[in-house]
């Protein structure tokens, strides 16, 4: 045997673009978020050929997690064919020779920004969020130093005061998306931008979700069976978007979580979010069965 | 028949991006010599911001972001990371480097002499634009001094410490080896020293000015004197696997040591250095260093608020993205927004509620 037969062509990137000590220590950062679900994991989050901001943290998590067996979705608001959903496709499958898909049910690695798609997922399926300010309490304290030893603390206060005063000027909790939620009862995290319609989809999940945030350097998770429980006072419940009853003009889907499209009348029209799922509709109008799988919503109620 | 969607994302990036780079037409060995050879103090920056020293690279980096520095440099810093980490060069050392410019503003005279070098500081800024209508503008050529200025130079803060106007540095004898790395560490706060300065040498140069800038005019504690600035050049001193030392050649670096008229006996003292000749970036960045000790929370003199956000991929790359649709987010907050101006129209049901 030569020495050469052991070794691997030369080859100007590796696998996956990132070299292996920046996978491992991606590997272990995970496991250590897997472990302390919801608590912030700091890592050296290295450049990607993507400026900061646009899913650098969520593709250092598909590029680690890829091999050519892989098949990747990734959507961006809901939808594949979005630009930059489009772009960072591209770029997984190409250093990867992974397979791409649009169909959720199809992948095993999700890697999405500000949705988690209506379909349920199993616990073959890894979904990555991407993570713009990975801090829950950067509202209330923006000193990341000072942040970190209020989660020591489990020092949650003026989390909670921030959404009492929202209640009382406005009558209502006024946290759209990134919705505040205690992990496993002890680590407040943000679930990323995802409306509050998609944060019932991380409790006690079949799937893993790791959330991951590039510009700002830190991985979190989601184990599966977990709870994540947003932060509710028990006279006040918790209020998901207000979406159950509207219909999508293109697939007419109903119930699911909607994009509002402004007509010229000043009338508003909507179209479903999960963009895949409306083709599916669209398909089985065709003629084509059973190609959406359960979901999460059923006639725009929660099923638990 | 399949229903395909119709918004076809992956065209429009494809086209956006042949449209640009067709603007910028045909990159050649020849254009990157060129922007390299025109704009070395450009070259320089750019290096500095992306740590990577390599003149040709970042030229052509230059070139194919069309002269957008934030992109140049992240297309830098992509590149950067890719590559194997042969081996750590020895530190450089202030006596060891070969100085070419070195002044003083703390005193009239220093041990080795003041050395202007090449600068602009004293020119007067004049637009030869008789280069536009086809003339030549041929600088006069340098009346080159009897003796010249010796390489090696004592540093100013050495002297300082001789008079016992500064407390020494510890002597830092980590392995080279063993010496923090922030591009493969995160960074935590308090920073370690090496992060600390690491991250200013790769800081966008704006960015410190600006906050810099804020720390001079009165927003900091300290106003800077500088006690020495220098551009020099520096081997790249490596050790070869079998034991011999060799330069792998010279980099071009800056350094600035600003200091401070203490609460105490001693001066206090801000030190920044990075790749490349950007005087600017130094003596801001060594500003920042000076004011950082003790600074208030969220000062702008603050360590970690400085060296958050004067990194330049970071703080460019999250401004533009908000190009990319938040409709979802948008969606969120438009539903909260209606809902309580529902309940502020009604408040008689709230109540019942």
């Amino acid at each position: 045997m030569k020495l050469k037969s052991l070794s691997k062509p030369w080859e100007a990137v590796s696998y996956g673009f990132l070299d292996a000590s920046a996978k491992r220590e991606i590997r272990r950062k995970m496991l250590k978020a897997v472990a302390v679900p919801g608590c912030q994991m700091p890592y050296a989050s290295r450049e990607v050929p993507m400026a900061r901001g646009w899913g650098t943290g969520g593709l250092q998590i598909s590029l680690t997690l890829m091999n050519p067996k892989s098949i990747v979705k990734v959507i961006d608001q809901g939808a594949d064919d979005s630009v930059n959903a489009a772009s960072i496709r591209k770029f997984l499958t190409r250093v990867t020779d992974a397979k791409s898909t649009w169909d959720t049910l199809e992948a095993n690695l999700i890697q999405s920004r500000h949705r988690i798609p209506e379909e349920r997922l199993t616990r073959d399926q890894i979904l990555v969020l991407q993570v713009p300010n990975p801090e829950p309490l950067r509202s209330v304290e923006p000193n990341m130093s000072i942040a970190r030893q209020m989660h020591a603390d489990a020092d949650y206060s003026r989390m909670w005061l921030q959404l009492y005063e929202q209640i009382v000027r406005s009558g209502r909790v006024m946290q759209g998306a990134s919705y505040p939620s205690m992990v496993n009862g002890r680590h407040v995290m943000t679930p990323s931008p995802i409306p509050r319609w998609d944060v019932p989809k991380l409790n006690m999940a079949e799937n893993l979700t790791i959330l991951s945030a590039g510009r700002e350097k830190r991985i979190f998770a989601v184990p599966p069976h977990t709870k994540v429980e947003p932060l509710v006072f028990s006279d006040v419940p918790y209020k998901v978007e207000e979406h159950h009853n509207l219909t999508c003009a293109r697939s007419n889907l109903q119930g699911y979580f909607m994009n509002e499209i402004p007509n010229e009348d000043g009338t508003s029209s909507y179209e479903v979010s999960d963009s895949h799922l409306g083709i599916k509709k669209l398909n089985e109008e065709d003629g084509d069965t059973n190609l959406i799988g359960d979901t999460w919503y059923k006639n725009g109620e929660w099923q638990s | 028949m399949a229903y395909v969607a119709t918004r076809g994302g992956e065209r429009a990036i494809e086209q956006s991006e042949r449209l640009f780079r067709e603007e910028l037409g045909e990159i050649s060995l020849e254009k990157v010599a060129q922007i390299r050879d025109a704009l070395p103090y450009l070259v320089d920056r750019v290096m500095g911001e992306a740590s990577l020293y390599d003149q040709d690279v970042a030229a052509l980096a230059l070139t194919q972001a069309g002269g957008e520095l934030h992109e140049a440099v992240l297309l830098l810093r992509a590149w950067r990371t890719t590559q194997p980490r042969i081996c750590v060069a020895d530190p450089v050392t202030q006596a060891g480097s070969h100085v070419l410019r070195r002044i003083s503003a703390a005193f009239k005279d220093i041990p080795g002499g003041q050395v202007l070098g090449p600068s602009l500081d004293y020119a007067h800024r004049l637009l030869a634009t008789e280069v536009l209508s086809g003339e030549k503008y041929q600088p006069p050529a340098v009346d080159r001094a009897d003796h010249p200025a010796p390489r090696h130079q004592p540093s100013v803060s050495k002297w300082l410490a001789d008079q016992e106007l500064v407390t020494p540095s510890a002597n830092d004898d980590t392995p080279t080896d063993e010496i923090p790395d922030l591009t493969r560490e995160p960074l935590l706060f308090p920073a370690k020293r090496a992060h600390r300065l690491q991250s200013l040498a790769r800081a966008d140069t704006g960015g410190v000015l600006a906050l810099g800038y804020s720390a001079m005019r009165g927003y900091g504690q300290a106003h800077p004197t500088v006690n020495e600035l220098r551009l020099a050049e520096a081997d790249v001193q490596v050790t070869h696997p079998n034991g011999t030392k060799f330069s792998a050649g010279r980099v071009k670096i800056s350094q600035a040591e600003v200091v401070s008229k203490a609460k105490g006996e001693k001066l206090d003292r801000g030190f920044s250095a990075t790749f490349g000749w950007n005087e600017v970036k130094c003596i801001a960045a060594a500003t920042l260093d000076l004011n950082a000790e003790g600074a208030e929370k969220n000062s702008a003199v603050e360590e970690e608020f400085f060296l958050y956000h004067t990194e330049g991929v970071e703080s460019s790359g999250f401004c533009i993205h908000f190009k990319l649709p938040h409709y979802v987010t948008f969606q969120s907050s438009l539903d909260a927004m209606r809902d309580a101006k529902r309940k502020k129209d009604t408040p008689k049901m709230e109540a019942a509620e």
